[in-house]
């Protein structure tokens, strides 16, 4: 899923203290799953807003709304009326819904409340790891289910490199070497023979080296 | 980031049959708060009580 | 053997002889001297000279322009080229420029993580990896075609290289992972460098079992330590770096100012032994800031004069 972390508070302030009315709008998929920007953390963050503003002795009119999720059409109808009035929205989305909202809202300034950083897993309770990097061109059949574009470093596709210590990355020691990992899979799978198969040249332009993606389902 | 002491917060953990421990914890908590005095929030709103009530009387 | 390019590593190597190669690295400047004064130092005791492609990940004068310094100044360069910084158009295009040149050789690798160096900010390349860098520059020589399949005029004839490393982990995949290299298209292998001479040879041993020494030729890397700090950094700090406690005892038991010199022994001694070790055709010495010492290196070890090889 989409992972993304709330901005510095200081940062958030700077962009929405010279409104008069702002909307603070939370979305409850994604980003409520890492705590970050789900329909509570927007009225979180509305009250602190308001806290912040009452000691600089700001007037603004700070109201607190959500959807279930900003990147589709249909969940907007809710909060039609909300927005409508609204003068300006600090949108709690990953960047889709953000842009989503300023697209429908084209006379309304939209800012982002987080900084939307990975896909990954929820691997335990809080903890957030990049596992996808969206390349357009899944090679996970042949690394026993591990992905070296969004877990190595250096995204090799015939690892691992010369860096590869104690099973971790050359660029720290909390990160597993992808390679490593494969090769473990590998072995457990007894497909060690695969690992001396040379991985061919990527097409990078299926991912976003190729310009934006779009998808169209043409029974639509 | 909104100048509010940490220490005004705090959480305490315990079940609907503790009510001795209740009584202590607030009695605890609220001799801490007299002791630290109004919030900067609670004087940014006396302080807009204020301004707005002289603005009244000008008005 | 046949000899299909004008490199002179790959005359000595194909001509039997043991072979002794050396890197030098560009200044973090526009001035070349440096770099030409180097090159200088070291020519009439090693082979041909490895010029590092902004190691590190530390900004550097580039490595071709390096090279053709060299090359100007009558010595034998090296070519070594990085993933992290090119995507595939720039590096078919530096190889054509190398070759222009007449730089003979060529080492595929793939580059330490930016992270490591002055530009921890920017973005990293990877379009493609060091083996697939590898195919690239045979299937340019080979098939005198670009990657995309469009033919060039005049192909670039580079002697292929890759670097190896016995002691990262894992271990197990080490041998494997050569002979992966090798069906890449590498000609010569150049390791990191060797302190740890058991497991050197333990991986010299899985080579020769599968036969792979006789089908690409093995330098191992010798870096003399200049103090006991040195040591310890590596073995701490340096990924992929295998510095057993031993060494570091043994620079320890001698005084400070006697350190440097028993490095170089140490080195002496690590190339005598692998002199003997099935499967190694040669040394990459890797004297870096301390390029004046490879001549006292290569003379003690009896690798010098090196052979003429036209």
């Amino acid at each position: 899923m989409i992972i993304g972390e709330q901005k510095p508070f200081d940062e958030i302030w700077e962009m929405v203290k010279d409104h008069k009315q702002l909307l603070v709008f939370g979305c409850n998929t994604c980003v409520a799953v890492c705590h970050q920007g789900g329909n509570k953390e927007a009225e979180i963050l509305a009250s602190l807003l308001r806290m912040r503003a009452t000691q600089e002795e700001i007037d603004i009119d700070i109201i607190n709304g959500g959807i279930e999720r900003q990147c589709e059409h249909p969940f907007f109808e809710s909060a039609k009326d909300l927005l409508d009035k609204s003068e300006a929205v600090l949108s709690l989305a990953c960047g889709i819904g953000v842009q989503f909202v300023a697209e429908k809202y084209m006379n309304t300034p939209v800012y982002p409340a987080l900084n939307t950083t990975f896909l990954g897993d929820v691997k335990a309770d809080g903890l957030y790891t990049e596992k996808c990097q969206a390349c357009g061109d899944c090679v996970l059949g042949v690394t026993g289910g591990v992905c070296p574009v969004s877990r190595c470093c250096k995204r090799i596709f015939n690892g691992p490199c010369g860096g590869s210590s104690n099973g971790k990355c050359e660029i720290s020691k909390d990160l597993d070497c992808a390679w490593q990992l494969v090769v473990d899979r590998l072995e457990a799978l007894g497909k060690m023979d695969d690992y001396e198969k040379l991985a061919p040249v990527k097409d990078w332009s299926k991912d976003r080296a190729g310009g934006p993606r779009s998808f169209k389902l043409e029974d639509f | 980031m909104i100048g509010v002491n940490p220490e005004r917060v705090e959480f305490y953990n315990l079940s609907a049959a503790q009510g001795p421990r209740w009584a202590e914890i607030c009695t605890e908590f609220t001799e801490k708060i007299i002791t630290m005095g109004p919030s900067p929030i609670w004087f940014a709103l006396q302080k807009k009580k204020q301004s707005a009530e002289t603005e009244k009387q000008f008005a | 053997m046949e000899i299909k390019t004008n490199s002179k590593l790959e005359k000595v190597l194909k001509n039997g002889y043991m072979a002794v190669t050396s890197e030098c690295g560009p200044p973090r400047s526009s001035d070349s001297a440096g770099i030409i004064k180097k090159g200088h130092l070291i020519k009439d005791h090693v082979d041909c000279i490895n010029i590092t492609d902004n190691q590190t990940s530390v900004t550097r004068l580039c490595s071709l322009a390096a090279c053709i310094h060299l090359k100007n100044e009558g010595l034998e360069p090296a070519l070594q080229m990085v993933c992290r910084d090119r995507n595939r158009i720039a590096l078919q295009s530096d190889i054509l420029g190398a070759a222009s040149f007449g730089i003979n050789s060529i080492l595929c690798l793939s580059g330490d993580h930016q992270s490591f160096g002055d530009h921890p900010s920017s973005q990293n390349v990877f379009d493609l990896d060091s083996m697939q860098l590898i195919q690239t520059a045979r299937y340019m020589r080979d098939e005198g075609k670009f990657l995309g399949g469009d033919e060039i005029k005049e192909p670039p004839n580079l002697f292929v290289g890759a670097a190896a490393n016995p002691f990262a982990d894992p271990f197990h995949i080490r041998v494997p992972r050569l002979a992966k290299k090798i069906a890449a298209g590498a000609e010569f292998i150049q390791t990191q460098c060797v302190y740890n001479l058991d497991k050197f040879e333990l991986w010299m041993k899985g080579v020769v079992e599968r036969g792979l020494h006789e089908k690409v030729f093995i330098l191992p890397g010798i870096t003399p330590m200049r103090s006991v700090g040195m040591a310890k950094y590596m073995a701490r700090a340096v990924p992929g770096m295998d510095v057993p406690k031993e060494l570091i005892d043994r620079l320890s038991g001698v005084p400070k100012d006697k350190q440097a010199e028993e490095g170089i022994t140490i080195a002496v001694e690590a190339i005598e032994r692998l002199k003997e070790c099935t499967g190694v055709k040669g040394f990459h010495i890797m004297a870096i800031e301390w390029e004046e010492k490879v001549p006292e290196i290569v003379e003690r070890s009896g690798l010098y004069p090196r052979p003429d090889v036209g």
